[in-house]
């Protein structure tokens, strides 16, 4: 078990998502950066899909029950064992009674912990993944116990990673083109995949609120399935990235769709921070 | 024969294909699109899960799509000899709903709106029978098409912060129920006792597309006792 001795500012559960009922209006979830959240399993040859601990901004201070091994990837968030500080992207030996404490993220905003064999949090509907009315619980709060087996890791035996050649600073997005994107007038189009956009202050787990405002007039639309990474268009010209926590269905027109890389380099961004989305092929 | 309008194609990322129907849904259209989910899954063995809306239905596939000229004449082969009419009846639920003012903050504004008094409000919408169109915005939240045209309203301006779980609210050409808290731009007309959407079971949800809905009109007592019984977890709703 691990004890929350302090939550950090938003801490969940999370694993690659809940697949097969969204047609049950459940949404997919899962963690937002799933590079990140794989190079930490894959350090401690977990599963793809075992459940990790997901830290945004600032991270948890935690008190471990019991001796494992961990491993931390994403943003760097100055983790200290015991007051001693531990790197990303490599598994680090914890014994009974060891205290991990996380500061502020620092080049991006998520940083996800894998604890070897993975986080046995319940599942429901077959995922671990928290999510409101879903999960008893939404996100980590203090005191609560989070449970892991104890399984024996060689720290010899855990995949080497030489660093990912992913940057968090990179501003270009990729993106494909949205069954709504011709009924975008050609002028929209042109600022939709020339111009930068900047996220605002309303950015979440389910979506991401973007400041600039296209100028258009496509009508509504009869509600249809949307997806993590859907950009939709609102009548007054907002886009709305939607992120991994989004409703399975939307009525805003669908500009524009992010391709998985892109989703997962977004999650890493936050309010104020500026990109480009550029344009693939599927 | 075949007089079916076809559907548009779109592949807006590697595992998705998204198809479109260009009209108005209707009843005809929401059992084409039923009954062509099923075909899919029985030839298609890569799509892994099918979501649908009024007019589209988007597929899921676990790995990316390839030959995708191919792969579309396939898909609008199969819709051409899909049936039009339902396969399966699906099930008729009856929902007692209590619309005591206490549990409808928006019946008396709603009704004036629509120059209806209060209890005509009711009478009409409990005599309708709805089907739900698809399931969406929140686990459980049912899509009922088949509202009376002189109950249909524009949604309010202003989503309301806070509407609580079991609501039954009026928006647009729709009804539905609330099946957890949350914000919300229908108008609240009444309250039911009976659980929605149950994530500890294994069938979360009593409802599937395509069933059909109607509302029993129960009193404030008897909203009051059924409560009584959703407490120790035996109320259940149960199909006709």
């Amino acid at each position: 078990m691990i004890e929350v001795l302090h939550p950090g500012i938003h801490s969940s559960i999370q694993d690659l998502g809940r697949f097969g009922h969204q047609s049950l209006g459940v949404p997919i979830g899962g963690a937002m950066d799933q590079n990140a959240m794989l190079w930490a399993n894959s350090l401690l040859n977990n599963a793809e899909n075992s459940a990790v601990l997901e830290m945004s901004y600032k991270g948890p201070k935690l008190l471990f029950h019991e001796s494992t091994v961990i491993a931390l990837a994403g943003a760097n968030m100055s983790a200290q064992l015991n007051g001693v500080t531990i790197p990303n992207l490599s598994a680090v030996e914890i014994k009974e009674g060891d205290i991990l404490e996380f500061g502020n993220a620092r080049g991006g905003i998520r940083t996800y912990m894998a604890v070897a064999g993975g986080i046995q949090a319940p599942k429901r509907l077959g995922s671990r993944s928290q999510f409101k009315g879903i999960t008893t619980d939404s996100r980590l709060s203090k005191t609560k116990l989070i449970p892991f087996h104890r399984v024996v890791f060689d720290l010899k035996k855990g995949a080497r990673l030489s660093t990912p050649k992913v940057d968090f600073i990179d501003i270009k997005i990729s993106v494909y083109k949205g069954p709504d994107f011709y009924l975008l007038p050609p002028k929209a189009q042109d600022q939709l995949l020339k111009s930068p956009f900047t996220i605002s202050v309303k950015n979440s787990r389910m979506a991401y609120l973007l400041e600039e405002k296209l100028i258009h007039q496509i009508p509504s639309i009869w509600t249809t399935p949307v997806l993590p990474g859907t950009v939709q268009c609102t009548p007054d010209g907002t886009l709305i990235i939607l992120m991994r926590d989004a409703q399975t269905t939307g009525g805003y027109p669908r500009v524009l769709q992010l391709s998985d890389e892109g989703l997962n380099l977004l999650a890493q961004k936050s309010t104020h921070d500026s990109f480009q989305f550029q344009l693939s092929a599927v | 024969m075949n007089d079916k309008l076809p559907f548009r194609l779109f592949t807006t990322h590697p595992r998705v294909v998204i198809l479109e129907w260009d009209k108005e849904p209707d009843y005809t259209l929401l059992h084409e699109l039923i009954n062509f989910q099923k075909q899919i899954q029985k030839e298609f063995k890569e799509v892994i899960q099918i979501t649908q809306g009024y007019c589209s239905l988007m597929l899921f596939h676990n790995t990316e799509v390839r030959h995708i000229d191919n792969y579309t004449n396939r898909l609008h082969l199969i819709f051409s000899s899909t049936p039009s009419t339902p396969i399966n009846k699906g099930k008729l639920w009856q929902i007692p709903v209590c619309y005591d003012a206490s549990f409808a903050p928006d019946l008396n504004p709603l009704a004036k709106k629509l120059n209806l008094s209060p209890e005509a409000l009711i009478d009409t919408h409990v005599s309708a029978s709805y089907h739900v169109s698809f399931i969406g915005f929140l686990p459980g939240f049912l899509y009922l098409g088949g509202l009376p045209k002189v109950l249909e309203c524009r949604r309010k301006k202003q989503p309301a912060p806070h509407v609580s779980q079991g609501s039954v609210g009026i928006g647009g050409k729709q009804t539905g129920l609330y099946p957890a808290d949350s914000p919300g731009g229908w108008y609240v007309i009444g309250k039911t006792p009976y659980p929605l959407f149950e994530p500890q079971k294994k069938k979360p949800c009593f409802a599937r597309t395509g069933d059909s809905v109607q509302f029993l009109s129960i009193s404030k007592s008897k909203y009051m006792e059924l409560e009584e019984q959703k407490k120790n977890g035996s109320l259940k709703i149960i199909p006709v």
